[in-house]
């Protein structure tokens, strides 16, 4: 509306132009922007670091390359090209005319070759036109074409002669030419020998220069061409990612900033350029695990496919600390939409499971392999069903059925009521008492409940009545051979607490106020032969005499718990039971009609009713043996795919300071279950009933990680863990023995011995490490060993028990052993032992030079053996084995106090004076001089 | 206590009521909404408000993700563009009654002008801001991706796309038949219609209120509280399980919501006569049917004959066109309708009849 504006115009132009001026620059400034921001990406930051990084490691190669090259050599060398040069500049007349030779034969073959090409064709072809003649019957036509291919193969084959004469002429040329030239080739060749890897490196280094030819290829716009900065993938076939409609092989795109990963040498650098620390086992080409085929979240979990930035991978902090330290480094954020972030490091070994569902411990998953022994220890498996791992496992406490003949109701009761308060050690968890059930009417119902249980427990008991009649022993002595004969390797006992706390046994219960707690007799019969109370349970007979087991019963009896024994339990409230089992039948009737359904009981019907359902309700017949229960499936939700179960599925209740993650809610579920009811008003019947186990947290985030590693993830075929046939059988000897708990004391191929950390002093005092034992002896030797043990190591105090071994445990546990040999079950029996001559005589010197009677002295001398009886090894040990062990025998047994008589290697014998010092005949000679030893004694 | 009340305030059961009364008022005041003055203390009284609202990190949390960008910027512009129509409105009305005609008649004013540069050249201008806009925009705030669909594992809640939240609301009052096919047809079929029913010259190349108070008013309610609103109320205020969360409410995903809804046919055959529901399917939806014909079929010619409106109106756009615009109108007003009957009854439908897909 001023005046300087034209007519027919709204504004002026030159404001018009310059608010275009404006907004193009602005439109300029953003298209440049895009670009940019497409360009710009973190990793690729990091590859060009990553690229700095190897060039500094490619120095110091080439530096120590330089060191290694013999450098007096190389200036002879040198030397010597130089002279040989002059030599050769001396024959230049007669080289060049060689090569003027070599030029014009291989002319002459090019043109041959030209030639025969075409006749080759010729004869092709003129054949087809015969053919065709032929089969046209066209007489005259096939006589003219036959005259003309017959011309035609004789050229073509004589063309063919000529060539070969040709290259025989090239080839005599050319060897002069060599001869020629020998004194510069056979020099430059010694040279390049010597700097071969100083080459290589030199070329490596050049790979990594900040060349134009560099910033070309990767320039915005030209990157798409040849980048040499770019996104690294592997793409694994046999892990899938579960996309929901289908199942995707998995891209793991991780190497694009871990670039070092599975190049060993890198371990010192920051992340993300380290060496992965297992290289040996993962990621490495020779490990079992090579990156190209496993990949990287196939174990780890979290997004692969994701490059964007550190926090969209799903990377997970361990702990806040680490937390801090991302938000502040790496700019880290909570995972968006992410169903299965990665695993925290200290769960990392949960990525195990999937592929090794089924294996009994999993060497090198220390933190698995613990979680799972947790497990084991307090029977989480009778109640949850959790993968194959645990799938037909014995049920984690005793059995129940004889249990009026042990103990009496009193102490039952009080006992279920609160575990902890006879047995601050007790594996029996706690039902009662927890923040969820303590208020007073839910006391009184629970109550009602333990009465009813023990009620119906007592009612289904069968009789007992116990083998043996106590008589005072001595406790001392009981209490040393409690701590001597073994019985630490299941069970911790009051007053032994040192060495109980030192193997943390848990297969059987802690051992305390039993003088409270059971009969004399009983005892006394349960220790001399608990097969006796309890078909099947797995605690075996020590062999004990009439006064050891006196002896022990007398200590045990000793600890008595005063306090327990002075609770009595509040007699059945017929009220509350008739309330809880009205409740019961209300669930599909009205309540007016259940109470009078109720009435009509008889109050022992009533009680024994209340008391059945009680126990279905708490799920006490999953881990103790019950009648009445026989295919009820455990109580608990099934836990199987608890790895891949929605966070939003996971009940918080009102814990709010738990964290939103499954191990967190793992975790604090373990250590309090009664927490997720506190403050929520529920009614008795829906109680969370997850006893209280009184863990620790560090037991809790162990058992964690087991259960993490259940996950739905689909593993195709191929890249499930696959069991052969041995492995399978080793992997059913081995849930064998860790049914009866042979590695509570038996170290086997190098997995627990748990009684071992109290023979730290001198591991020659515990019980035999089992290393490949299914080599080391004899089929049949083992079979009559696992049904009547006799002693081996007469100086051992600790015995090996004798187990009540079913037929089929046997032949699992020895089937088992063998196949971790790889033994065959019927080669290697026992050997004749046939002297060659001059043999035995040798053999009897080596015996007495090396002294084995020293130490095997048993049928030899009086003195107290250090080894075993050597009578008893051809009827026991395998004739390869001895050789093996006599070989080497601390790299069976490290630690072992059998000495190396043929040093490290096995070759040199400490008495050369036999058989030439030839190492192999003379262990050949023992070997038979040994077996010869039972030999005899049978005889 | 104030953050408390706001919660309350929002529910859509009293925030409904007063977005149409503040509608009302708007209206009714329309000369005093459209100063400036009363702009400048809006402006002046939501930048505190809004700041007050930001600090909760309820709140903010919402407010941030990169989806419900798009619905701050429509709330701003539509605030904006309504107060500047009501605004130029309110001067040409004060112009009109002191017969002075509306501004955009003055000569000045009706001088012609080139369509290029005056035209053309601030089109152009305008593509390229909108473009240099959406690059950035783009740039800065990443696209909000989720996981990848699981078809047995739902987002919880699952939400449309920002401006479909409106249809999704009525899903809360409606058969997804009526609310998503029905009635979002009769919203395009209506909006095409509209040149065709009003024929009305007044207020062509010039803003006004007073000329066509009812043509603004049936299409603002329409727009604002019907569309707008839910829209608001779809992005703010339904959390998991579509339930309604304050502004400054923790969206805990087990809140629970009591609502247990009745038919029609229920709350009279079985509440009211107590003799249970007939077999006969159109016996038991009889009142439904009855009283949904009755609204449809009678409102119009009773409107026509009874109310002054209703008559001049019929005079003036003739009986086609009113028939149409009344069954449009009275479409718009079943969803205030049904919401209310839903807060006041527990009403699930005037007629069922999932056996005929047929829900009212």
């Amino acid at each position: 509306m001023s005046e300087s504006k034209e007519p027919g115009m709204a504004f002026q132009m030159t404001k018009l132009h310059k608010v275009m001026a404006v907004l193009s620059f602005i439109f300029f400034v953003t298209t440049v922007w895009v670009f940019l921001d497409d360009y710009i990406r973190p990793w690729k930051a990091i590859q060009v670091e990553a690229q700095q990084i190897k060039r500094r490691h490619t120095e110091e190669a080439i530096k120590a390359a330089k060191k290694e090259i013999d450098s007096k050599k190389l200036a002879e060398l040198q030397a010597n090209l130089g002279k040989g040069k002059d030599i050769v500049a001396s024959r230049k007349k007669e080289i060049s005319k060689t090569e003027d030779e070599l030029k014009a034969v291989l002319t002459k073959i090019k043109a041959q070759t030209i030639k025969n090409g075409t006749s080759n064709g010729d004869v092709s072809a003129i054949n087809f036109q015969y053919e065709t003649a032929q089969k046209e019957h066209n007489a005259k036509e096939a006589e003219k074409k036959l005259a003309e291919l017959l011309k035609l193969k004789a050229e073509f084959s004589q063309g063919k002669d000529n060539l070969k004469a040709y290259q025989a002429e090239e080839k005599i040329i050319r060897a002069k030419l060599a001869d020629l030239n020998k004194e510069v080739t056979d020099n430059e060749k010694a040279i390049k020998e010597i700097t071969t890897k100083l080459n290589l490196l030199e070329l490596a280094k050049k790979q990594t220069d900040m060349s134009l030819i560099f910033a070309i290829r990767n320039m915005p716009f030209l990157d798409y061409l040849d980048p040499t900065i770019k996104i690294q993938q592997i793409v694994i076939n046999n892990v899938t990612d579960d996309r929901y409609f289908r199942q995707v092989p998995k891209v793991d795109r991780c190497i694009t900033c871990h670039t070092f990963i599975d190049q060993p040498g890198y371990e010192k650098e920051k992340q993300p350029f380290r060496t992965h620390p297992k290289l040996d086992l993962m990621v490495g080409m020779e490990s079992s695990h090579p990156m190209k085929t496993t990949g990287c979240t196939s174990c780890h979990g979290g997004e692969g496919q994701r490059v964007n930035d550190f926090a969209s991978v799903a990377h997970m902090p361990d702990g806040e600390k680490q937390e801090k330290e991302w938000i502040q480094k790496y700019g880290w954020k909570e995972p968006h939409h992410v169903a299965s972030p990665m695993l925290k490091l200290s769960q990392t070994e949960a990525g195990c499971v999937k592929c090794h569902s089924g294996v009994e411990l999993i060497k090198g998953a220390t933190v698995l392999n613990e979680g799972r022994m947790a497990i084991e220890k307090y029977g989480c498996y009778g109640c949850h069903k959790m993968g194959e791992w645990a799938e037909n496992r014995r049920k984690p406490g005793p059995s129940l059925l004889k249990i009026a003949g042990k103990v009496d109701k009193e102490w039952f009761k009080s006992w279920v009521w609160e575990p902890r308060s006879f047995n601050k050690h007790s594996r029996m968890p706690a039902f009662f008492r927890q923040s969820n059930n303590s208020k007073p009417e839910f006391i009184r119902y629970n109550m009602a409940e333990v009465n009813a249980i023990a009620e119906y427990v007592y009612d289904k008991s069968k009789p007992y009545v116990p083998n043996e009649k106590f008589h005072a022993g001595n406790a001392e002595n009981g209490k040393k051979i409690i701590s001597q004969v073994g019985c630490l390797g299941c069970h911790g006992v009051d007053g032994l607490e040192d060495q109980s706390n030192k193997v943390k046994a848990y297969a059987g219960p802690w051992l305390t106020g039993l003088g409270s707690k059971v009969q004399p007799d009983w005892l006394v019969s349960w220790l001399k032969k608990p097969s006796h109370y309890q078909e099947d349970t797995i605690m075996p007979s020590m062999r004990l005499s009439d006064q050891e087991a006196n002896d022990i019963a007398t200590y045990l009896l000793s600890m008595r718990n005063k306090t327990f024994e002075a609770l009595t339990f509040s007699p059945l409230d017929t009220k509350a039971r008739d309330e809880l089992l009205a409740d019961y039948n209300s669930t599909f009737d009205t309540y007016e009609s259940a109470v009078k359904k109720v009435a009509k009981m008889s109050d022992r019907e009533k009680t024994l009713d209340l008391g059945k359902r009680s126990i279905g309700k708490y799920g006490c017949y999953s881990c103790h043996n019950l009648e009445g229960f026989d295919g009820y499936e455990g109580i608990g939700p099934n836990l199987t795919k608890e790895g891949s179960k929605p966070i939003t599925q996971f009940g918080y209740g009102l814990q709010h300071d738990v964290a939103q993650t499954r191990d967190a809610w793992i975790t604090a579920h373990l250590q309090r279950p009664s927490r997720w009811d506190e403050g929520i008003d529920k009614v008795f019947k829906d109680l969370n009933k997850m006893p209280n186990f009184y863990m620790s947290e560090a037991e809790a985030k162990k058992i964690t990680v087991a259960i993490l590693g259940q996950v739905a993830d689909v593993v195709p075929m191929e890249g499930i863990k696959k069991h052969d046939a041995g492995a399978a059988l080793y992997n059913q000897g081995m849930k064998v023995a860790g049914k009866y708990n042979c590695m509570g004391c038996h170290q086997i191929d190098g997995l627990r011995g748990d009684i071992l950390k109290m023979y730290a002093d001198d591991i020659n005092q515990g019980p035999p490490r089992l290393v490949n034992e299914g080599h080391r002896v004899q089929t049949k030797w083992m079979y009559h060993f696992f049904g009547n043990v006799q002693p081996i190591r007469p100086w051992l105090q600790i015995r090996m028990p004798s187990f009540n071994l079913s037929l089929e445990e046997k032949n699992k546990l020895i089937a088992g052993f063998q196949q971790g040999a790889h033994q065959g079950t019927f080669e290697e029996p026992e050997m004749e032992v046939v002297w060659e001559p001059g043999e035995k005589e040798g053999a009897a010197k080596l015996w007495s030079a090396y002294n084995c009677v020293s130490c095997h002295s048993i049928g030899f001398t009086k003195d107290t053996p250090l080894a075993p009886n050597l009578h008893l090894a051809s009827g026991r040990l395998r004739p390869s084995w001895i050789r093996k062990w006599l070989t080497n025998p601390q790299a069976i047994l490290p630690g072992t106090v059998m000495p190396s008589f043929f040093g490290e290697d096995g070759t040199t014998p400490t008495e050369p004076g036999v058989f030439g010092g030839d190492a192999k005949k003379q262990i050949n000679a023992l070997t038979k001089y040994v077996i010869e030893l039972g030999k005899n004694e049978k005889k | 206590m104030l953050r408390e009340l706001v919660n309350r305030l929002s529910d859509p059961i009293i925030s409904f009521p007063l977005a149409t009364f503040a509608f009302y008022l708007m209206l009714r005041y329309y000369k005093i909404f459209g100063t400036k003055k009363f702009a400048y203390w809006t402006v002046g009284i939501l930048i505190p408000v809004t700041t007050w609202f930001l600090a909760d990190p309820n709140f903010f949390s919402i407010i941030k993700t990169p989806d419900n960008i798009p619905i701050i910027i429509l709330l701003i512009s539509v605030g904006f563009f309504t107060w500047f129509a009501l605004h130029k409105a309110a001067i040409n009305d004060t112009r009109i009654e002191e017969g002075l005609g509306p501004i955009e008649a003055t000569p000045e004013n009706r001088e012609k002008v080139w369509s290029w540069p005056n035209l053309v050249y601030v089109e152009l201008f305008a593509i390229i801001a909108c473009t240099a806009f959406l690059i950035v925009w783009a740039i800065i705030f990443k696209a909000p991706l989720e996981e990848p669909a699981n078809p047995t594992w739902a987002p919880n809640p699952a939400k449309a796309p920002w401006y479909f939240l409106g249809l999704q609301e009525m899903l809360v009052y409606f058969d997804p038949w009526m609310a998503g096919v029905v009635l979002p047809g009769l919203i395009v079929g209506g909006l095409i219609a509209i040149p065709y029913i009003d024929t009305n010259p007044k207020g062509n190349g010039y803003f006004t209120f007073k000329e066509r108070a009812m043509a603004i008013t049936a299409f603002l309610y329409g727009w604002l509280v019907l569309w707008v609103y839910l829209i608001i109320v779809g992005v703010f205020l339904r959390g998991p399980n579509w339930t309604f969360y304050g502004p400054f409410e923790f969206w805990d995903f087990h809140k629970v919501v009591a609502s247990f809804n009745v038919n029609l046919s229920e709350i009279i055959w079985i509440k009211m006569l107590g003799i249970g529901l007939p077999k006969n399917l159109v016996m038991r939806e009889i009142f439904g049917i009855i009283l949904s014909l009755a609204y449809i079929i009678i409102i119009p010619p009773w409107f026509a004959k009874a109310t002054k409106v209703g008559r001049d109106l019929l005079k003036n756009v003739g009986s086609i066109r009113y028939y149409i615009f009344m069954f449009l109108i009275l479409m718009t007003m079943s969803l205030p309708i049904k919401m209310i009957l839903r807060w006041l009854f527990s009403l699930k439908y005037i007629v069922a009849l999932p056996e005929w897909e047929l829900n009212l």
